[in-house]
């Protein structure tokens, strides 16, 4: 096995080379490549990477041009897990017949997918990849929205977010389904590693993936990743709207090692109102309307739920 | 990269990052790599700037927010010291800004057809926080 | 090598599935990504019997869908090695975006098709509806009739489909049951020399090669996918036929066995022609000997190769026939069927006056027996009589109530 990268601090991150390159085709301030950057630069290892169709994708490898520094393969939107754990597979076949070209590397091998390509149409090909267990590390960039396709609700879009297939209007305060408690139900995979991460807790996020590298077996990472296009934020506010939504608690911080080893990785040192959160995007503006007012306090209850779910779990390790 | 007739590229769509053997690429920055024209990183999103980062190594401290959380790769440190802006592949959303916790910041916003020189002369002084 | 070898007898008895499973295991397959479906099923499961027996060396993944069957095929084989899977029917259906992605990324991967009707309503037996499903997709497509056939297609499809010139996917078909499940004398070849027949794995644009990190699967606009199209069209029309024919008569030198884009029988002097594929060609074989002994010149073509489809060969074989029937196993909806299209296709702008009629048959498993056969060529034979089709153009054959006639 390889030694791990040495990250003590920013400063030592920051000489990092990077493989994933600029001139890319997404949005100015969108969150998906800081987690990208922050995945791949926390290896120096060999990367085979594959991503799902989605922002990411079709941003970053549009004929003649890729934005990637290291093998990487998109076949469809439901299987980006499915093609990772393919090559992961003639890997393991190469290995063992002598075959690999550079025998002495140790690569890693990773699919990103968005909210729509993990929740909704590839659920079942990530649940088969955690299933079987590829050593391969699959990662959700959960902006909690189709973005790619116009902003159309998937099954991460939170209670009361206006998406254009649940519109808030005259009767309607938009979504009315809660988000998939994804990482619960990979986690419920008893896989090795699952955990919530977002960009702006780097450090924490790091750790994470490297934890999810070492670890023999299938990993499932779900990213914050705040879009400033369908949130309806302003592009510099990408970070400020990550702060808000890990010290709200809506995006707590934690990992589920082998399915009943619950850690909270981040306890805020002083806890935003959920109302901040919404306040700060657009998709939530009609709900500061005195009519569903009842709504934010709602969002905060479910939040302090879940808050309270997770620290029962951890102190029961279950 | 100009449009080729359909007998003259690779089969499959494929595309290569490199010329030639990659040798050890995370270890490797940027300006040693040898990119094929099919990198992004050889095209630029220059155009797609309104207002730009203009930075003032006066006051920066080496603290690398910039470098984490620039989305673009824009961000040029070396050494654990930021040196300069990659504007061929900046798109101008202003994050470095944002999260630069320098007083006064070391990376403001001005419009893409301002002049670094003038701006910098000009850089505003230390904000007192009212109490 | 870490495996075994397996000891066979100059003919063994097995059916089409253990035929292709067994040609699986000689050509030494890398990675299997694959799903179960009726009648598919055993070849997957003889090629994982195979790796717990230490008779092969590889990776078999039992995904959890036909779709990600072809998703981990395309995955693995874009790694940079040899892949194969088998499916059926719903599952190839399942499979059909896929498809299309694994030729377009150029992608030697070989799939096994076990022939069987699509549903609604649900049926496990042969037609060929999954067969014709994938014919645009930009694969190409070999049909055994035989468990002969099946097994020894498979090497051809892999020397084929693994060529640098080519790279493209191949299916290899057989009819669900009939070949399938049916047990016939096969003539094996020992495994050493089965496997010189497709030779090492040669990768290309492998992503395992991390000295040279490469890109599959981009985005094409307005701007590019028309000659990236272009081009596996260019490709499947100039370089595949050649290697087709390149691999036959290899496999002909080192066996005996002679395979033929078109499959010609008793064509030469023959008045009237039955074109059709999978089983029925053996059975129209027979029929046609008999009829040759009513006086009536009865020949076969059967299509060996579907895609690239060998237009200029059947024109040539077809080339002074008088009358002409094209069987097709699958229903048209609401059209004159694959076959019937192809061959006038093939023959509109030749100097041919054949009369060209149109049967549609055995939907479902439903059996095309000698009686439906002799009654056809005794049809074209009235029309040759008649100087011009003397029936619609478009019969169905064996289907119960009112006889069923269009266009």
């Amino acid at each position: 096995m390889s030694e791990m990268k040495k990250i003590k601090n920013l400063k030592e991150f920051s000489t990092s080379a990077d493989r994933f390159e600029g001139a890319n085709l997404l949005c100015p301030g969108c969150a998906h490549s800081i987690i990208v950057r922050e995945v791949l630069n926390a290896t120096n290892d060999d990367l085979v990477l594959a991503a799902s169709t989605g922002c990411l994708e079709v941003c970053t490898a549009v004929y003649p041009y890729t934005s990637w520094d290291a093998s990487w393969i998109h076949i469809g939107f439901e299987n980006g897990s499915t093609a990772v754990a393919g090559a992961e597979a003639m890997y393991k076949a190469l290995k063992t017949k002598g075959r690999l070209k550079q025998p002495d590397r140790n690569p890693k091998f990773v699919a990103f997918g968005g909210d729509g390509a993990s929740y909704d149409i590839g659920f079942q090909w990530i649940s088969g990849c955690m299933e079987r267990g590829h050593n391969m590390m699959y990662v959700v960039l959960d902006n909690e929205v189709y973005a790619n396709t116009g902003g159309q609700r998937s099954s991460s879009t939170p209670i009361g977010a206006n998406a254009t297939t649940s519109p808030a209007g005259r009767v309607s305060y938009g979504e009315t389904k809660n988000k998939k408690d994804i990482v619960a139900i990979m986690g419920a995979h008893n896989i090795p590693y699952a955990a919530q991460v977002a960009p702006n807790k780097w450090k924490d996020m790091v750790k994470k993936i490297q934890h999810g590298m070492e670890v023999d077996g299938p990993v499932f990472i779900n990213a914050v990743s705040p879009c400033t296009t369908e949130w309806k934020f302003d592009p510099k506010d990408t970070m400020h709207l990550t702060d808000l939504a890990t010290d709200t608690l809506v995006f707590p911080l934690y990992e589920i090692i082998d399915g009943h080893e619950l850690n909270i990785t981040y306890r805020p040192k002083n806890v935003i109102p959920v109302e901040e959160y919404l306040a700060a995007q657009g998709r939530f503006r009609h709900l500061f309307k005195d009519e569903y007012k009842y709504l934010i306090k709602e969002w905060q209850e479910r939040v302090d739920a879940n808050w309270a779910y997770l620290n029962r779990r951890e102190e029961a390790r279950v | 990269m100009a449009n080729t007739g359909w007998d003259e590229f690779e089969i499959g769509a494929m595309l290569r990052t490199f010329e030639g053997e990659a040798g050890d690429i995370a270890g490797t920055l940027q300006e040693d790599r040898n990119y094929t024209q099919n990198s992004s990183f050889s095209a630029s999103v220059a155009d797609w700037r309104i207002e730009k980062p203009v930075f003032n190594k006066d006051f920066c401290i080496d603290c690398q927010f910039c470098w984490i959380y620039c989305p673009d790769i824009s961000i040029i440190s070396r050494d654990k010291k930021m040196i300069g802006i990659d504007m061929d592949h900046c798109k101008g959303c202003g994050i470095c800004v944002e999260v630069c916790p320098t007083n006064p910041k070391s990376l403001l916003m001005f419009p893409e057809q301002a002049e670094e020189e003038v701006e910098i002369a000009n850089w505003p002084a230390k904000e007192t926080k009212e109490k | 090598m870490a495996f075994d070898k397996m000891e066979l007898r100059d003919i063994e008895v097995w059916d089409g599935n253990f035929a292709a499973a067994q040609a699986l295991r000689q050509c030494q397959i890398d990675v299997v990504s694959a799903y179960p479906i009726t009648p598919s099923t055993p070849i997957v499961e003889g090629y994982s019997k195979f790796l717990a027996d230490n008779y092969v060396e590889g990776e078999f993944v039992m995904v959890e869908s036909e779709h990600a069957a072809m998703s981990g095929c395309i995955g693995a084989s874009a790694a940079g090695g040899r892949v194969a899977t088998a499916t059926s029917s719903q599952g190839f259906a399942l499979m059909v975006e896929t498809l299309y992605q694994a030729s377009g990324m150029r992608l030697p991967i070989i799939l096994n098709v076990v022939n069987r009707a699509l549903a609604a309503p649900l049926n496990v037996n042969g037609d060929h509806a999954d067969m014709y499903l994938g014919r645009d997709s930009g694969w190409i497509q070999f049909d055994a009739y035989s468990p002969q056939e099946a097994y020894d297609l498979n090497f051809i499809a892999f020397r084929v489909a693994e060529d640098h010139d080519v790279r493209l996917p191949a299916m290899v078909h057989q009819d669900g049951f009939m070949t399938s499940h049916t047990a016939q004398g096969v003539y094996t070849m020992d495994d050493d020399t089965a496997y010189s027949f497709v030779g090492d794995f040669k990768p290309m644009n492998d992503m395992l090669d991390f000295e040279h990190p490469v890109t599959h699967g981009v985005q094409t606009e307005e701007d590019w996918h028309y000659e990236h199209k272009a081009r596996q069209h260019n490709d499947l029309m100039t370089k595949v036929p050649a290697k087709i024919e390149e691999a036959f008569a290899s496999f002909e030198k080192l066996t005996g066995r002679k395979y033929n884009q078109v499959e010609q029988y008793d064509m030469d002097d023959a008045d009237v022609a039955v074109v059709c594929m999978g089983t029925s060609v053996e059975t129209a074989r027979e029929v046609a000997t008999e009829m040759r002994e009513k006086g009536i010149k009865a020949g076969v073509v059967g299509l060996r190769v579907i895609r690239p489809f060998p237009f200029m060969e059947i024109k040539e074989a077809l080339e002074g026939i008088k009358a002409i029937a094209t069987l097709d196993r699958s229903s048209p909806n609401g059209a004159a069927g694959m076959l019937f299209n192809e061959i006038a296709g093939a023959l509109f702008n030749s100097d041919t006056k054949a009369l060209l009629s149109g049967y549609v048959y055995g939907l479902g498993g439903r059996d095309l027996t000698k009686k439906h056969l002799v009654d056809l060529y005794t049809e074209l034979q009235g029309n040759v009589d008649a100087g011009k089709v003397t029936t619609p153009l478009q019969q169905f054959i064996g289907v119960r109530g009112p006889k069923l006639q269009f266009l």
